[in-house]
């Protein structure tokens, strides 16, 4: 589908919150899932002929469940999350490159790249007859222009990050010290249609878009070039009158409530049929109502999944509508407190000391907890136990036969057992294998009813084999706290706590769980962790299958060392009306809105 | 009264300054900041410190006070860290929306409650006395969230009569056509709003007109024979306005504050959710500007509401 292609995922702390209300996921849509209850396909095969005049005079209706106006910053670098990236979606997002169903980069769409490993470039050349949706034609300075505002100094892009100085000349550039990126080279000129960037180092993740070191979006360099780069995000060419490459032009944009679309004459690949489109927020409190009531054909397609299992259950018979989904870019995942990161030498570090640190402990935990059951109950058959930290949407990587955490109390309490956690004096609670009063420290987001729920009874089952675990704070908590104090660098509030996370759509796991990854809160950094993790990266992943292999060799890893656990996979779902023809969300399907039709003008 | 109101106003600005500090200090107080809440697996902490270095978020706090007191003064509230746009124009646009609503459904409020009450005044004790108290009493205790829920989902969904999101429609033309769109658009949420927020007034209203039916002023009157419309709409109903006078320098101001449940339930985008968002996303401008704001408004309100009570009644007067 066209918004996930080349799209950095911008999570906001609200989004992750909302991740880990909707989370679940799926095994990959084309094979066969044993534990989602429901199967979705990519695609609504619609049999009936399209009808011209509906198609041509008619306006197909988007939702964008959302509880929050959006922001109205078109350009993919500036952004500060995802909202945006849906209210402008039949913009094309200024994409660069067409993906295949896995993400990797293929030819045929704006641009293609070749990539020279023994040079250490990649060549961007960007087709001839690419216009913007103003007219004028698409230039290498557009390319490279992406990167100064990535990288500018005084930007307010928030997607900048140390991978792109991989960059020649990225970091002097950053820091100013650089007028131009020297490393980027425009063989024909400004205006000419082919841009060569040259890498320090070349990893096989530059074949697939969202990577780190290639960006793949573009900015109208000719329209904005006047505007400095500080007030980008604020200017009439961003907001206002913002032009695009994509099979739509904007119409009109009302600020932080909707959108309207008309086809863009100047569109290089297939010609858009619907005559209009328009995309509103709905609130999350109307969306099924909004949907049950035939306003709209569909929601906004979202990579990480917009409508929950509660929006399921009230939607799935609804009539006059089909259902498409696949596996969401995310998942949500129990982590445990290991160590600290040292701000000095900038690495995670293990601390033996720490409560945690005991895996029979971690493990036990995770026994315990009944996530098949918790999904079945609230998920209603669009979440699902994750059993790795790989989503199968990433259908080569996913190990499908990772056993993963399913509920074995029996096993849990021996693994207590056989680690010394016993109880002791007759108490309650087990005790550390020291005899020590243990207290283990839950943290979590608040959240939804449903969500808190779950949280209840995670706390219950840990009862259950005897430890004592509290919320942290008491309570679950507000969402900026939460990551405020998890973000520290050495904190013992927090043991072990149930977080989300989007995804991009290149599955490397450096920035996540990385020796140097601030992200990798819980801080495990073994040895084989950050072998494996490197693994991934360097040369020997150039070839798909030593890279498939590794993949599948960290996540047996991370399963059995229990620092950090899958908890639930779920669908990015959607309804579409059975008036619309052609609708197919798959990440192949590189021209969305264009094969889009419609059978009839008044939805079904 | 000039001279009191100028020393009022005089008084205020002491009061402003220390709002503003506590403000300031209390936004900045709260755990996190605009950039660690976009944390997500692709942004680099180095550059979440940038953002936060280049945006001065590291300073003394005493020197990010007087830098934001210094772009104040030049009009300028900066940067919506979330939004990405001058505070001044985001408030602007919001404060828009919120007017129109506020406006309309505190007219339409006052076009049902003002008459009701006298109504039900009149006819104290009686059976339509009976029938506007209980349904005073009614509208009052249902959450305003569950009219809101349920009135967006009979008259906007299954009966489609209204537009059930935003607050304009997308395909409206320039002009006329945007002005109607707009109407249309605040047309429920202001029905409903007014429906159910008549409580306050018809109470007032209702047991001061009754309270003044028995003065002796009204006696007097009716015994010289004045006829008892006259008595009503000369001698009764002004002064049973008073205390409705008392709010009415809030309610001008208030008017600004906007409607959380109105703007969720609609996606109207107002004051309201901009002030919840800005919250949660650590929007630390837009919450001081709003709360600035809000605070200005108020001290406003209670002067207003004085001198609009020293107009109505003459006895009154602010020495």
């Amino acid at each position: 589908m066209v918004k996930t292609k080349n799209k950095v995922i911008l999570s906001a702390a609200v989004t992750l919150l909302a991740a880990v209300t909707l989370a679940g996921c799926s095994n990959n849509s084309s094979s066969s899932s044993s534990n989602s209850a429901v199967k979705f396909s990519t695609a609504y095969k619609n049999s009936a002929a399209t009808d011209k005049n509906a198609t041509k005079n008619g306006t197909l209706k988007l939702a964008m469940p959302s509880n929050s106006p959006f922001q109205g910053i078109t350009d993919p670098v500036l952004a500060p999350n995802a909202t945006d990236a849906e209210a402008f979606a039949p913009g094309g997002e200024n994409s660069l490159f067409n993906v295949d169903k896995n993400y990797k980069i293929v030819d045929g769409g704006l641009a293609n790249q070749k990539l020279d490993r023994k040079a250490k470039t990649a060549t961007i050349t960007i087709r001839s007859n690419a216009k913007w949706s103003n007219g004028s034609p698409v230039i290498a300075k557009d390319v490279e222009y992406a990167y100064e505002v990535l990288g500018n100094k005084e930007s307010t892009s928030s997607q900048y990050s140390s991978d792109f100085e991989n960059i020649e000349g990225m970091a002097a550039y950053h820091k100013g010290t650089a007028s131009t990126i020297s490393g980027i080279e425009m063989p024909n000129g400004e205006k000419g249609k082919k841009v060569v960037i040259h890498f320090k180092q070349m990893t096989p993740s530059m074949k697939f878009s969202g990577n780190s070191y290639i960006w793949g979006s573009i900015e109208p360099y000719e329209y904005i070039k006047d505007v400095p780069i500080a007030k980008l995000a604020s200017s009439e060419q961003i907001r206002k009158n913002p032009i695009f490459v994509g099979p739509y032009k904007l119409d009109k944009v009302v600020e932080g409530e909707s959108t309207s679309w008309s086809p863009n004459k100047y569109y290089y690949g297939k010609k858009a049929q619907i005559g209009h489109i328009t995309i509103n927020v709905v609130s999350l409190n109307n969306i099924d109502k909004a949907l049950q009531s035939k306003k709209y054909d569909s929601v906004v397609p979202e990579v990480a999944g917009s409508l929950g299992g509660t929006d399921y259950k009230n939607l799935k018979n609804l009539k006059g509508y089909a259902k498409v989904g696949q596996p969401a870019l995310g998942y949500s995942y129990f982590a445990f407190n290991l160590g600290h990161f040292d701000t000095k030498t900038g690495k995670n570090v293990e601390d033996s000391s720490k409560k945690m640190s005991n895996k029979s402990l971690r493990q036990a935990m995770m026994y315990a907890v009944n996530v098949d059951q918790v999904s079945k109950k609230f998920g209603n058959g669009i979440k699902w136990r994750a059993n790795t930290l790989i989503p199968p949407v990433f259908s080569k990587y996913y190990d499908k036969s990772a056993k993963g955490y399913p509920l074995d109390i029996k096993k849990a309490n021996k693994l207590l057992d056989d680690a010394g956690y016993k109880k002791r004096n007759g108490s309650k609670w087990r005790s550390d294998p020291n005899g020590k009063k243990l207290v283990i420290h839950f943290g979590a987001m608040s959240s939804s009813a449903t969500t808190e729920a779950t949280y209840q009874n995670y706390l219950q089952q840990w009862h259950k084999i005897g430890l004592n675990v509290k919320y942290a704070n008491g309570k679950p908590m507000e969402v900026n706290s939460f990551y405020d104090t998890l973000q520290k660098p050495n904190q013992n509030s927090i043991d072990l706590w149930l977080g989300a996370w989007s995804l991009s759509s290149e599955p490397t796991q450096t920035q996540l769980y990385g020796e140097t990854a601030p992200f990798n809160m819980g801080h495990f950094a073994t040895k084989k962790n950050t072998e494996l993790i490197n693994k991934m990266n360097d040369s020997s992943a150039w070839n798909d299958e030593t890279r498939t292999k590794t993949f599948k060799e960290w996540q047996e890893y991370m399963n059995d060392q229990a620092g950090v656990v899958g908890d639930q996979f779920n669908y990015a779902w959607q309804p579409v009306n059975k008036r619309v023809k052609g609708f197919d969300i798959s990440p192949a399907n590189d021209e969305f809105y264009s094969n889009l039709t419609l059978t009839s003008s008044k939805l079904k | 009264m000039w001279k009191t109101i100028l020393r009022r106003i005089m008084i205020m600005i002491p009061e402003v300054i220390i709002l503003s500090l506590l403000v300031f200090l209390l936004a900045k107080a709260m755990p996190g900041d605009p950039f660690t809440g976009s944390i997500n697996p692709k942004a680099d902490p180095a550059q979440l410190h940038h953002l936060m270095k280049l945006n001065g978020l590291y300073d003394p706090w005493y020197q990010q006070y007087w830098n934001w007191v210094v772009h104040l003064f030049h009009g300028n509230l900066g940067n919506s860290y979330q939004y990405q746009e001058p505070v001044t124009r985001l408030i602007g646009s919001r404060a828009v929306n919120t007017l129109w609503l506020a406006l309309f459904t505190t007219i339409l409020t006052y076009c049902f409650a003002l008459p009701m009450g006298m109504y039900a005044a009149k006819h104290e004790g009686k059976l339509p006395d009976s029938i506007i108290r209980v349904y005073t009493y009614v509208t009052y205790c249902i959450p305003f969230f569950v009219i809101l829920v349920i009135g967006i989902w009979i008259f906007g969904y299954v009966l489609g009569w209204f537009p059930t999101t935003g607050s304009i429609s997308s395909t409206a033309t320039p002009g006329i056509g945007s002005i109607g769109s707009r109407f249309y658009h605040i047309l429920l949420p202001g029905i409903l709003g007014a429906l159910f927020g008549t409580v306050n007034v018809v109470q007032y209203l209702r047991s001061e007109v009754i309270d003044a039916k028995r003065s002796d002023y009204v006696r007097t009157a009716r015994s010289k024979g004045v006829p008892e419309k006259d008595i009503y709409k000369h001698h009764i109903f002004r002064n049973s306005l008073l205390p409705i006078a008392a709010f009415a320098g809030y309610s001008i101001t208030g008017l600004l504050n906007g409607s959380l449940f109105t703007e969720t339930v609609f996606s109207y985008p107002g004051m309201g959710l901009l002030f919840i968002n800005s919250i949660s996303y650590r929007d630390y401008t837009v919450i001081t500007a709003l709360v600035l704001i809000y605070g200005i408004l108020n001290l406003l309100g209670t002067l207003l509401s004085d001198i609009i009570l020293s107009i109505v009644d003459p006895r009154i007067r602010i020495e």
